[in-house]
């Protein structure tokens, strides 16, 4: 089986790649990517002109439930969403229940993710590092190593003793796993609802200053600064993070960080009569901050665009605001949103942006997948994005079981087409099938 | 047509006056033994989720003086304990026939959510640190039956600002009708960032409270001191009482306010409690006038 990507625009960040040309797929491999590449013997051909042939997105952060909480999502709809996303890779995070903290679980979720069901694309496991995520004890991390985490992570119960973190730091150090570190300060957040301002003091809701968010970030900063242990800052919103990981990068730290759509795309005034949809962690934040964001990914001092696909149930976010959950269910709209918020309004080139979806995050977490070199992936790992195409996200059109979304009704401006992986291809229902042949 | 009492904030300065001479006007009438619209057959929901005593019965006797039922919810008695969420309980009570609702909720925004699936008039007893619109109104017709108006009045709102519904309604409601409102308190009990409420901020009772012609005390939770927000209540005192001394600062003939219940010796003293400037009786009397107006307008009531 021979297919042809043909005449898109090829987008590979890992050779820093921007040309009009081709990809070979042989099998579930990548054979060849150029200009002019052999197209004898095709059995099909994609017509890309006009496309970008990107190497297939990958999640550093996503939450797919499974196991415990499959009311709001399981590896096998979460991982149909990521493809529908574009997602070749996602990482999926700990907090389920019980948490990811042993091997056990590990291979669940890996067997899970590779049933014939599922959306086919690869599921990396990002284990925890303290048993039972209660910051107490250190788990078995090089066990969940060989069973197949890439990263280990409290996720939303952060490590709060420093001590209890510098020795995970060590560990994570010597077995070579990076840190994925969710910065709160929780004596400072306690009890707070939205972000620490004007708007909470106007709606009464218990604020959380953006103070709770900078000290854990220069906390975790100055420890992977003095042991060297690579930690990846989840979710950054503050500015005041954003200059501080600048600094900590400058001084030579294994630092890097990741930020969100909603992030980047909505603020505090989003939540306007209490709106549960914007209750987000850490907090929907301000212009300011939108605009140091902004900075930090054009600078490089921000990595990664991940999307927190945190789903939840109908019924647990219609309540009031303060016992609603945070998060909301994005992994369909991440691109979306960063191609029209940061590309198409010239804040990061298309390759800028698809380093920061694919290739920056797989480097990070060391995995397998963000280039297009033949031979560098398991499998052909592949993502064609139309930029152009205008579409309207509908949360009651998603693979994903959740629907709280504040991207709900929006408008974007370029989607994600095709995705390959391996033998696996899905493909968008406003791919236009004329663009496909089959050749006898 | 029927309608919605959440907050001052997103009211129009129209409503706000038709609502505080509604309730003069029911005021009047009612002590003058003149008779009252009736909502006869109608009955409304008193759902309160937190203690109150005072306001249930407020509003018990407003719904009363109407010609109204009332149905009485408290969290000790109702599903809520049994694991119901609100928007089952609200559901349920809207298909019970309930033509409407007076809620007092922990949760600020919780009758937003409330409005939204009881279809029907939903007014707000006190959401969390949010509003409690109907204090505002009957602190609003106080401040008239004594001062005339509103409008050019320096009004000061002395204490736990932060963590106050009250607070919030009457610095909406006397900024709209054009009072200089001022928010005096530590600034562990002041928003850190104020931008979006109206009015000017105080850490100083004497200067916040200079030449005001209204002081509105508020209340000092005890968790407060629980919180490190105040090291005592001794230390509160000293510094924010407002009592015969601190009392100078403000115009002679100056009211003085609490939305109750009090804590004697702590917020006011005797001397303000119980003396020529206290208007406290006067607002829990006027609370039961604009509670009537609140009902009667939000069940679609025209010309009184």
């Amino acid at each position: 089986m021979r297919s042809l990507l043909r005449n898109g625009r090829i987008l590979d960040p890992s050779q820093n790649l921007d040309i009009i040309g081709s990809v070979l797929i042989e099998d579930d491999q990548v054979i060849e990517v150029g200009e002019n590449v052999d197209q004898s013997h095709l059995d099909e051909v994609y017509d890309c002109t006009g496309l970008w042939i990107c190497p297939g997105l990958v999640d550093p952060h996503v939450h797919l439930r499974e196991p415990g909480d499959e009311h709001k999502e399981t590896i096998i709809t979460g991982t149909q969403a990521a493809a529908a996303g574009g997602y070749t890779t996602i990482c999926c995070m700990p907090n389920t229940n019980p948490p990811l903290d042993n091997p056990a679980l590990v291979d669940f979720i890996l067997d899970r993710a590779a049933s014939p069901e599922a959306g086919g694309v690869f599921v990396a496991p990002v284990g925890a590092l303290t048993k039972g995520l209660e910051g107490t004890e250190l788990t078995n991390l090089s066990a969940m190593k060989r069973a197949g985490i890439v990263a280990a992570s409290d996720e939303g119960f952060p490590i709060q003793n420093s001590l209890m973190m510098s020795r995970a730091m060590e560990m994570c150090k010597q077995l070579d796993i990076p840190i994925m570190a969710h910065c709160d300060d929780l004596g400072l957040s306690k009890g707070g609802t939205m972000n620490d301002g004007a708007m909470s003091a106007m709606l009464g809701l218990k604020g959380i200053p953006r103070t709770a968010e900078e000290i854990a970030t220069m906390r975790n900063c100055i420890l992977s600064l003095d042991i060297g242990c690579p930690t990846h800052i989840m979710r950054v919103s503050s500015w005041g993070a954003v200059e501080m990981i600048r600094l900590v990068k400058s001084l030579g730290a294994p630092v890097t960080c990741e930020v969100t759509p909603m992030h980047f795309v909505f603020t505090e005034d989003n939540i306007g009569e209490f709106d549960t949809r914007f209750k987000i962690t850490p907090p929907l934040r301000t212009k300011i901050d939108i605009e140091l964001l902004v900075q930090g990914l054009q600078d490089g001092t921000i990595d990664c665009i991940a999307s927190d696909h945190s789903p939840h149930a109908s019924h647990e976010v219609d309540v009031p605001f303060e016992d609603a959950p945070f998060g909301a269910a994005t992994l369909e709209c991440t691109l979306g949103a960063a191609l029209t918020y940061l590309t198409h309004r010239g804040v990061l080139s298309p390759l800028e942006t698809i380093r920061k979806m694919s290739t920056n995050p797989a480097m990070i977490l060391g995995l397998d997948a963000g280039t297009l070199r033949p031979g560098e992936t398991p499998v052909a790992q592949i993502t064609v994005v139309d930029p152009e195409i205008e579409w309207t996200f509908d949360r009651h059109k998603t693979f994903s079981k959740s629907k709280n979304t504040p991207f709900h009704r929006m408008e974007f401006k370029g989607k994600c087409m095709l995705t390959f992986c391996g033998s696996e291809v899905y493909r968008d229902a406003l791919f236009n099938e004329e663009r496909y042949s089959i050749l006898v | 047509m029927s309608r919605n009492l959440i907050a001052i904030r997103t009211l129009e300065n129209d409503e706000i006056n038709h609502l505080i001479s509604l309730g003069a006007d029911f005021k009047s009438r009612i002590r003058a033994g003149e008779a009252v619209p009736r909502l006869d057959r109608k009955v409304i929901g008193m759902l309160f989720f937190e203690n109150s005593t005072r306001t249930r019965v407020s509003f018990e006797q407003a719904a009363f003086y109407l010609g109204m039922r009332s149905s009485n919810f408290s969290t000790s008695s109702s599903s809520m304990t049994k694991g119901e969420t609100l928007k089952d309980t609200i559901l349920t009570l809207r298909y019970e026939r309930l033509d409407g609702l007076v809620m007092r909720h922990r949760a600020s925004g919780a009758p937003v959510l409330a409005a939204r699936h009881f279809g029907g008039p939903v007014l707000n007893a006190g959401d969390g640190q949010h509003e409690h619109p109907t204090q505002a109104l009957a602190d609003a017709l106080t401040i008239i039956e004594s001062k005339g108006k509103i409008e050019g009045l320096t009004v000061a709102i002395v204490g736990d600002v932060e963590h106050s519904r009250v607070a919030r309604s009457n610095a909406w409601l006397l900024d709209k009708l054009g009072a200089d409102v001022r928010l005096v308190g530590p600034k562990t009990l002041i928003p850190t960032r104020t931008a979006r409420l109206p009015g000017t901020f105080y850490y100083d009772l004497e200067e916040g409270i200079d030449q005001a012609d209204v002081i509105i005390t508020l209340r000092l939770q005890k968790e407060r001191m629980k919180e490190g927000m105040v090291s005592s209540a001794g230390e509160y005192a000293s510094m924010y009482q407002v009592n015969s001394e601190s009392l100078r600062f403000a115009k002679r003939d100056c009211i003085v306010m609490h939305p109750g219940p009090i804590n004697r010796g702590i917020e006011l003293d005797d001397y303000t409690a119980d003396g020529s400037h206290s208007v406290i009786h006067h607002q829990i009397e006027n609370g039961v006038f604009v509670r009537m107006a609140a009902i009667y307008h939000c069940f679609g009531g025209g010309e009184a």
